[in-house]
């Protein structure tokens, strides 16, 4: 293993006080992830599966417990510097694809570079660099299209090539496949396995379908806040290949 | 963000919302176009004011028999007058010029000629001085005549004055009267002829006697009724009334007392029959243009010194003045409004119409404040509206705030993006505010003959209020939508 892991988190602790009694959404998770692993998160619905996700996309905070992204610990960090780390290295798909409506393909994928302060980027260099990443997902003929006039695996895409747009190191997939039939999820589960193999990209992929997890090469399995299980998948279905000779049903 | 991503952002956003993103501009429109309104109003009647006053005091040359030496060296006159002791000039002299300088101090029903005194009247007196007893009464309607041939002179009005009683039918009333010449309703811009008609020239010519009342006198003799073809009697001669004078100006009341209105004019060439005589107190004079007023005064200067054959070591026996105490006293202008606004100017000959022009002037810059200020409260609604959308546009695109913020958005990036987006509906509804206001403005000065100014500081002014009502109404909403939790908006359905 290598030495310093890109994402460790430490007795990691949700909870929820809101109104009502106070849910414990994350009961002491410790976790390290790889550069370059595609892991998935499984477990049944209100596991706290989204809850980890959101504190490891840093769009939220834990109540108790570390977390070190790229061994940066981040729990501490102010409301702008996570926005930064969120714009350059996170990239966040979701099950609802997220798109802005009534506003183009092309223009859906460029919004990361709208908020890159670092390094402002001019609209001539961001139009390229969008169109290049809607060519990576297979959408470069779509990019005038509005988010209405795509289907949801396109959307989906356009989504995927939006968080692929600052070069991420991670990318964290909430339920991607969750509005999509089986043959669009093997579609996006083809793009994120070329992504982790040819980019190397770093995936959390959450979801509660085992068929969808089985793409991953590691599984972890959460239950009420805590982590059960934890097992690499050496054996994991490639997407590629069941396009290719056809396929599922 | 690059300031044009953003604004493409915003007019994206706005876009979505049509009807509601054209009521919130139309809002903002109806509010600066009014306030610009507003201020064109005022501004204009400031300037017209401004106009009038020096038009009135401008233009206005005025040729008074007798010599006295005027104090102030001001352009606009009006100063102390004091008898010309240097002169060495007989006191009971230049008592009468004093007097015919400052006819209204002479009220006295002693004046009217055909009552009968135990001591001189103003006939005899007037005659007196014709008999050479004094050096006032030195001008002749042929000297009028002679100045009317000079070349820029536009108007010229005789005129002789005297404090008569006049009478109609029970009713007597103590008035001024004022003979003159038909062309006075020229030189008075602003008079109006509710009933009837000014004197003709054929009246003139003949000396009919024929009377035009004063908005004053009229209501004093005749109450409401219309005094036209109605008789008078005037020096116990009876006089047909052709019509009454009032003044259109709304700067100017008639009252009791004043010397337009409180006063009654008859052809000058009637008086001349009637109390036989053949001079003339002063001589009224108007110039076509500004610009030659002094020019025509040396002219009339030497005209009137060649006429009266004075040479160069001689005194001239008249004065020319321009504007000042005539036209201030002559203006109708209530002389206790006039006090009010000087405030403590103690008396109204001291008041010069430069004075009363910036007394007015501040006067008018109030009104436009008001004006402005109540305009304004439409630019709030408008401002309120813009609230509104906004905090609207908000609650629709959690969603979306959710995702920028997902993408790496900062907050302050969310608070700039909405604040740009309620300057672009204000500073939007501003522009075209601007542009109605414009239309309005010209509206009311073509069709109700409202005198309405825009300047260019007032447009830029419009548009900055806009983008400021934007930036204060915008700013509550934008820090609502900065303010929320990223995952709330993404969840929120
Ligand atoms: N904002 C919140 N307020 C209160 N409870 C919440 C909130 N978000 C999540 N929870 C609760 O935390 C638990 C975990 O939720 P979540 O992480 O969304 O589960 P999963 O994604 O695995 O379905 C659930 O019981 C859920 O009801
Ligand atoms: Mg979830």
């Amino acid at each position: 293993m290598a030495a310093v892991p890109l994402i460790a988190v430490r007795d990691l602790e949700k909870t929820y006080a809101m109104d009502g009694p106070p849910v414990h959404a994350l009961c002491g998770v410790t976790l390290a992830i790889q550069r370059g692993e595609f892991v998935a998160v499984v477990g049944p619905s209100g596991s706290g599966k989204s809850t980890l996700m959101h504190i490891l996309g840093c769009l939220d905070r834990p109540t108790s417990g570390t977390y070190h992204l790229d061994a940066r610990d981040v729990s501490r960090l102010s409301d702008d510097d996570l926005s930064a780390i969120r714009n350059r290295q996170i990239g966040f798909v979701f099950q609802g694809f997220n798109l802005l409506a009534r506003t183009s393909a092309l223009e859906n994928v460029e919004l990361p570079l709208l908020y890159a302060h670092r390094n402002r980027i001019a609209p001539a260099e961001r139009r390229v660099r969008a169109l290049r990443a809607l060519g990576a997902v297979g959408l470069a003929d779509r990019a005038s299209h509005f988010p209405n006039q795509l289907s949801g695996g396109q959307q989906q895409r356009v989504a995927i090539a939006r968080a692929l747009l600052n070069d991420p190191a991670i990318l964290l997939a909430d339920e991607p496949t969750g509005n999509l039939d089986s043959r669009t999820s093997i579609e996006i589960m083809e793009i994120f396995q070329r992504l982790n193999a040819q980019r190397g990209i770093t995936i959390v992929l959450i979801t509660h379908e085992p068929q969808v997890a089985a793409y991953a090469s590691r599984i972890i399995q959460i239950i009420d806040g805590r982590l059960v299980t934890d097992l690499a998948n050496a054996s994991h279905r490639a997407a590629a290949a069941e396009l290719a000779g056809g396929g599922h049903g | 963000m690059a300031f044009r991503s953003s604004l493409a952002i915003a007019v994206r956003a706005l876009g979505r919302n049509r009807l509601q993103t054209s009521l919130t501009i139309v809002g903002m429109t109806i509010g600066v176009a009014a306030v610009l309104a507003m201020i064109a109003i005022g501004t204009g009647a400031e300037a017209a004011i401004g106009d009038q006053i020096r038009a009135a005091g401008m233009n206005l040359i005025v040729v008074t028999a007798g010599n006295y030496k005027v104090k102030s060296t001001d352009d606009f006159g009006g100063g102390a007058v004091e008898p010309s002791a240097a002169l060495g000039l007989p006191d009971p002299l230049w008592r009468r010029a004093l007097s015919l300088v400052e006819p209204t101090l002479v009220a006295h029903p002693e004046d009217d000629p055909m009552e009968k005194h135990d001591h001189p009247t103003a006939r005899q007196r007037l005659g007196d001085s014709e008999a050479g007893l004094g050096s006032a009464a030195t001008l002749t309607s042929a000297d009028a005549d002679a100045i009317r041939r000079i070349r820029g002179v536009q108007y010229v009005a005789e005129g002789l004055h005297q404090n008569v009683h006049v009478a109609a039918d029970a009713k007597r009333w103590f008035t001024r009267l004022h003979g003159t010449d038909l062309q006075l309703p020229l030189i008075r811009r602003a008079w109006t002829f509710p009933n009837g008609r000014f004197f003709s020239a054929r009246e003139q010519s003949r000396a009919e006697q024929v009377v035009v009342l004063g908005a004053v006198a009229a209501e004093r003799l005749f109450g409401g009724e219309n005094p036209a073809g109605r008789s008078v009697s005037i020096w116990k001669q009876p006089f047909r009334v052709v019509g009454v004078v009032t003044t259109a100006s709304w700067m100017v009341a008639p009252a009791p007392g004043d010397d337009q209105f409180d006063a009654v004019y008859i052809p000058f060439t009637t008086v001349h029959r009637l109390l036989n005589l053949t001079k003339l107190n002063d001589i009224t004079i108007t110039a076509a243009s500004t610009g030659e007023v002094s020019r025509i005064m040396n002219d009339v200067t030497m005209l009137l010194r060649a006429r009266h054959r004075i040479t160069d070591e001689t005194p001239d026996d008249f004065t020319v003045t321009t504007q000042a105490r005539q036209a201030l006293a002559k203006g109708g202008l209530r002389p206790d409004v006039a006090r009010a606004v000087v405030g403590n100017v103690s008396g109204l000959d001291k008041v010069t119409l430069e004075q009363l022009g910036k007394t007015l002037d501040r006067a008018t810059r109030t009104m436009t404040a008001l004006l402005a200020g109540i305009a304004a409260v439409s630019l709030l609604v408008g401002g309120i509206g813009i609230m509104n959308i906004m905090l609207l546009s908000v609650t629709e695109r959690t969603r979306e705030i959710g995702v920028r913020r997902a993408v790496g958005a900062r907050a302050r990036d969310v608070r700039s993006q909405f604040v740009l987006e309620a300057m672009t509906l204000s500073v939007t509804g501003g522009v075209a505010g601007v542009c109605l206001g414009l239309v309005v403005a010209s509206g009311l000065s073509r069709y109700l003959h409202w005198s309405t100014t825009i300047s260019p500081g007032a447009v830029v002014v419009s548009v900055s209020v806009a983008a400021a009502v934007g930036i204060f109404f915008g700013w509550y909403p934008a820090r609502q939508a900065a303010r929320l939790d990223p995952i709330q908006s993404l969840r929120y359905e």
